[in-house]
């Protein structure tokens, strides 16, 4: 049996008052908030181990590369990736959408004929498809939008049923013969809806497409088995998972990063560069980590994997499922229409929601000024929006720390919405 | 109700909630962002290669509805929140001796109490007013959203701004400020597309 209560302890910027009430914190879809010992694990790297890594003979370059390497292998664990030396599926980005970007400009390369005859793999272009769904965020959407221009793809999307889940009924159509890339949400930022992920990678297998995961939303909140899915690749950000903003990880399967071409270039990813002849680069996942790295914030969002693997991530979406039950009663407030699956199967602790005659602008301000935060827009996903008919959204989504009291709060709050706006 | 605070009650008075339904000088022209056939060209469930940029702003020109106005146009748009406003204005084109007025202003757009609110009172204000007033006016009202909670030192600069002067508590909040101005940016862009059209035929 978890404590969550002390696990809620562990937060000490949940700790406080804003407006003169105590702090409920649940906007976790847009970043986490970081137990006390991930912001250690930071300020502890800089005071003892600071160095650069995998450069430098002397000691505390040695330690902070093993600290790094220990760090890639915990987030490898976490989502079931390979970690040993030389085998390694994890490579550091600078964030989701940086390694979604990234992903998608070494496609590019690899259809520019970079990468040579193991990258042709990779290769797109016309008459070939790119397929994403309507439920994802700008940071899927667009990468994959500017890889189909460039290279003169066809962008697809898979469509979402009434309540927002994507559509797999259709699959066959959607993803064909000229399928080269599946790249689709495994958990909407919007609607909390978790896809299903293994009918789309069936077939995007049958047709010898790629498959790539944003795997944002779901790290957190619910078991990820990179293996069980056997999706090809994999994009999620550390901040999201309790870790420190400014780092994300891509998954990808050891022979796929083999073959890859890198798309960022510079120091740390080259074996061999030479004033007239082609530069050798590194094997991964060093050839994707360009640059001096995130060293300090890589080794916090460690601490992190290993802090969420020792409360166990099934129990972690044990405990949101119960937070996610109370907040699906949002839909039985009167002129309140949730946006996704009304029902607690299949779905994640987020749940956006529409105040008939009110502006998620003004209900997000109402809800702040007694000391609650959700998130209030578009949140980064507007097709989303457009399939509910609307440009914006409310959407109140949950972390480990949060309690069934804290959605009672918010229950109670929003209970007066409408009275405050419609009825004076 | 329990749930006012003297902050959330400063920035919803009464008069602002008020606009914010009344919507004075709102029409519909524009089309609707959140309308999903205005984003799919071509077969559903597919675009071609080259990615089209959605066209929401620009500089179209409208039917006056007074012969001697010329006309003015201007979309903004607040991606964040999605608050979005396109103000259409008429000026006169001097052909009557005076000084160029505002002759119409109508807007068309959606958001928060705060955006639809201003763009109510902002109409209500400058219509009918000349382009220096209406500059005049927009300056106090920057000055007043750039007050942070304080409003203008000035008790008559006050009083010019009549009912505007009702945001004085939005202005406590650097998230909202953009809201309150989203109108009278308009305002002042589609009068400069207007002073730039009598100006190139003059």
């Amino acid at each position: 049996m978890v404590d969550f209560d002390a696990i809620r302890a562990q937060f000490p910027i949940l700790d406080q008052e804003i407006h003169g009430h105590p702090f409920v914190y649940l906007d976790s879809g847009a970043t986490a908030q970081k137990p006390e010992c991930v912001i250690d694990a930071e300020s502890e790297f800089y005071r003892t181990i600071n160095a650069g890594v995998h450069r430098g003979a002397h000691e505390l370059a040695a330690r902070s590369t093993e600290a790094f390497e220990h760090a890639r292998a915990q987030v490898a664990r976490l989502v079931n990736a390979n970690a040993e030396e030389g085998g390694e599926e994890i490579v550091v980005t600078p964030g989701a959408t940086g390694g979604l970007n990234e992903l998608a400009i070494a496609i590019g390369n690899a259809s520019l004929g970079r990468g040579g005859e193991a990258a042709k793999r990779f290769a797109v272009g016309p008459g070939d498809s790119i397929v994403v769904s309507k439920a994802e965020h700008h940071s899927v959407l667009l990468p994959f939008q500017e890889l189909a221009a460039r290279t003169g793809a066809t962008l697809r999307w898979l469509d979402l049923t009434e309540d927002g889940r994507v559509r797999t009924d259709n699959v066959d159509e959607v993803i064909d013969e000229t399928t080269k890339i599946v790249a689709v949400t495994h958990v909407s930022n919007v609607t909390g809806a978790i896809t299903d992920v293994p009918t789309l990678v069936r077939r995007a297998h049958e047709v010898g497409a790629l498959f790539i995961l944003d795997a944002c939303q779901s790290v957190p909140h619910i078991p990820v088995d990179v293996k069980a899915l056997d999706v090809d690749f994999a994009c999620w950000s550390a901040h999201k998972m309790y870790g420190p903003t400014g780092v994300g990880f891509l998954y990808g399967k050891r022979e796929l990063l083999e073959a890859l071409p890198p798309a960022n270039f510079g120091g740390s990813m080259v074996e061999l560069a030479w004033m007239d002849r082609p530069a050798q680069y590194m094997e991964p996942p060093a050839r994707f980590e360009a640059g001096t790295q995130p060293v300090a914030q890589v080794v916090a969002a460690g601490v992190a994997a290993e802090w969420m693997m020792k409360i166990g991530v099934e129990n972690i979406a044990e405990h949101e499922r119960t937070l996610t039950h109370e907040l699906l009663r949002i839909g039985d407030l009167d002129g309140f229409r949730i946006l996704g699956p009304r029902d607690e199967k299949d779905r994640i602790g987020t749940v956006a929601f529409d105040v008939e005659g009110v502006h998620p602008h003004d209900v997000g301000q109402f809800v702040d000024a007694q000391g609650i935060a959700i998130r209030v827009g578009h949140h980064c996903a507007q097709p989303v929006h457009r399939h509910f008919g609307l440009y914006a959204s409310n959407r109140v989504s949950c972390g480990v720390y949060n309690s069934v009291d804290d959605v009672q709060r918010l229950l109670d709050v929003l209970g007066g919405v409408r009275e405050y706006f419609l009825g004076r | 109700m329990g749930f006012e605070s003297d902050g959330l009650d400063q920035m919803y008075q009464e008069v602002i909630l008020e606009a914010s339904r009344a919507r004075n000088g709102s029409e519909h022209f524009a089309p609707d962002l959140a309308d999903e056939s205005e984003d799919t060209r071509g077969a559903a469930g597919e675009a071609g290669g080259a990615a089209g940029s959605a066209g929401a702003s620009g500089s179209s020109t409208f039917q006056v509805t007074h012969e001697y106005c010329v006309p003015g146009e201007s979309h903004q748009f607040n991606p964040t929140c999605g608050d979005e406003a396109t103000v259409r204005v008429e000026l006169t084109d001097g052909s009557d001796g005076g000084p160029r007025r505002i002759e119409r202003l109508v807007w068309d757009g959606h958001g928060c109490s705060i955006s639809q609110a201003s763009l109510s009172i902002m109409h209500d204000l400058v219509e009918g007013k000349t382009v220096d007033e209406a500059m005049h006016l927009f300056d106090l009202f920057h000055g007043l959203m750039e007050s942070r909670g304080k409003g203008l030192d000035s008790d008559e600069e006050m009083d010019e701004l009549e009912d505007a002067v009702a945001f004085q508590g939005a202005s406590k909040y650097p998230m909202r400020i953009k809201c309150a101005l989203l109108g009278w940016e308009g305002m002042r862009a589609s009068t400069a597309q207007a002073l730039a059209r009598l100006d190139a035929t003059a």
